[in-house]
């Protein structure tokens, strides 16, 4: 028997408004088609009347996960067409915060996934360690959420002796309880029943369907933007973990191996904090004549930002597109002969953000 | 800082060009499009051509070829939205279903995107005809 089935906008089995439609032949999906836009809030428009300080407050405001993200990656776009050169110690500081918005994104997300699979006490055991980074997010932020640590120029707060030794220190208990999730992640049977061979997407795929980030370095594509060097990603040496198998398991092993990566970077950035001034302490200035699109690794993947600048201190034209605008059109290539019962799960492995998506 | 390249091109390159990356296996960034301040449109197709942004701009066409031929929807999301946006044109794109717009404003708003009058506007057009 054939039927349309349809999941969402708001739905116990998604996290966010997406709308998926899937047509079954019994129980295996034969093909589906995602609706998005429930949640469109008009940024890119507010930002043409804001200049590029209560940008930075607004742009944050697209996500509530990657907020620094897309903070950064506006500042580099001003700075780009401004011509001003960030002082190093600056760039550390907005790596260290970068980094560890993707230790807790990976662990929000991992920690999704397990309750989606069913395995709750997981669940709780990652948020748990998740509370760990928020805590250092918090004590280097000041804030849980939209951290407001980019300013143009460079970073708003500094990093003391202090500080440094406890996010040193939290680096290093973060590791046992981080092997710990590594090793049930890996090994545990009922992770390995559900994700295994699920949702499938082969490399040829990922590559013709422009996937990137995490969601494409587990289907076999070699791509990370913070190879290109910027913000001072050139000083620092991490691995990027590339799994073959194109399954909801591979995005998960990718997941859980990044944060190593992650904690190996701000290690490395803390260690070797540079002597200089965290920012230019500019006044505001005028956006100059111009057109500048930067790019930034967030932790689902390669965020767009193009800022438009004609000379007044206001953006004339900003335009976000954040990694799940391209993730989102692999979707129904993925559900593809799968299980209507797992269509909740695939959908929440490219770690969707459809509210950054509608913007 | 990322290095970005401004090459302008005409609309008949644009195909071309985008077969060329593919073939060297250079990623379709990202396509933008605004209303310059002539009031032209500029669409412009982003090429990672690592580590540098190599930025075609297509100024002044409101009917383009498509791309989704070429990069599939790592082309077609962003031209649907361009057309959703700016009522751009891409010529062989399906736009048989929205984006980001409601699905059933195809039978009741046509094609493109719906004028939205800025409040400015609609204040002085109230005030006129009060007058």
């Amino acid at each position: 028997m054939s039927y349309i089935i349809p999941i969402g906008p708001y739905h116990p089995a998604l996290e966010e408004p997406v709308h998926a439609k899937l047509y079954t032949e019994g129980e295996v999906i034969k093909d589906a088609e995602v609706f998005v836009g429930y949640n469109h809030r008009g940024i890119e428009k507010l930002a043409t009347e804001r200049n590029a300080i209560q940008t930075l407050v607004l742009v944050e405001r697209v996500c509530g996960i990657c907020s620094h993200s897309h903070a950064l990656t506006y500042a580099m776009c001003v700075e780009q067409i401004n011509g001003i050169e960030v002082p190093k110690r600056g760039e550390y500081i907005r790596v260290i915060t970068a980094e560890l918005e993707r230790l807790h994104s990976h662990f929000l997300w991992l920690g999704i996934a397990c309750h989606i699979i069913g395995h709750d006490s997981m669940f709780m055991h990652i948020w748990d360690e998740r509370e760990l980074v928020m805590d250092l997010l918090e004590r280097l932020t000041g804030n849980r959420v939209n951290y407001a640590m980019v300013t143009i120029g460079g970073a708003r707060r500094d990093i003391d002796d202090d500080l440094k030794r406890d996010l040193l220190k939290a680096c290093d208990a973060l590791m046992k309880p981080m092997d710990r999730i590594v090793e049930i992640a890996l090994t545990d049977k009922t992770i390995a029943l559900r994700t295994k061979g699920v949702g499938v997407l082969p490399k040829e795929d990922a590559v013709r369907l422009g996937a990137i980030g995490p969601h494409a370095r587990a289907s076999g594509v070699d791509v990370d933007v913070r190879r290109d060097s910027y913000c001072s990603y050139g000083d620092f040496k991490f691995d990027v973990p590339v799994v073959d198998s194109g399954d909801v398991f591979a995005r998960v092993v990718v997941r859980a191996l990044e944060c190593y990566e992650s904690i190996k970077i701000i290690r490395q950035a803390l260690e070797n904090l540079p002597d200089t001034p965290i920012n230019l302490g500019n006044k505001l200035q005028k956006i100059q004549k111009g057109v500048a699109v930067c790019r930034h690794e967030a932790p689902r993947g390669q965020l767009t930002h193009m800022v438009v600048g004609n000379g007044s201190f206001n953006n004339y034209r900003l335009s976000v597109h954040v990694p799940s605008f391209k993730n989102t059109p692999t979707v129904p290539f993925m559900l593809r002969n799968n299980s209507v019962a797992d269509a909740g799960l695939i959908i929440a492995s490219i770690d969707p953000c459809f509210s950054c998506l509608d913007r | 800082m990322q290095e970005y390249k401004r090459i302008e091109i005409s609309k008949d390159q644009v195909v071309p060009i985008a077969e060329k990356m593919r073939k060297a296996g250079v990623g379709l960034a990202m396509i933008h499009g605004f209303l310059n301040e002539e009031g032209q449109m500029d669409v412009s197709y982003e090429y990672s051509v690592e580590p540098v942004i190599e930025s075609y701009h297509v100024v002044g066409e409101m009917s383009i070829p498509s791309i989704s031929e070429i990069y599939d929807q790592a082309a077609a999301w962003p031209e649907r939205e361009l057309n959703e946006l700016f009522s751009v044109e891409f010529e062989g794109l399906d736009m048989s279903k929205r984006l980001f717009l409601p699905e059933d404003m195809l039978e009741t708003q046509g094609r493109g995107h719906i004028m939205v009058t800025p409040l400015s506007e609609l204040v002085e057009k109230n005030i006129r005809k009060e007058e």
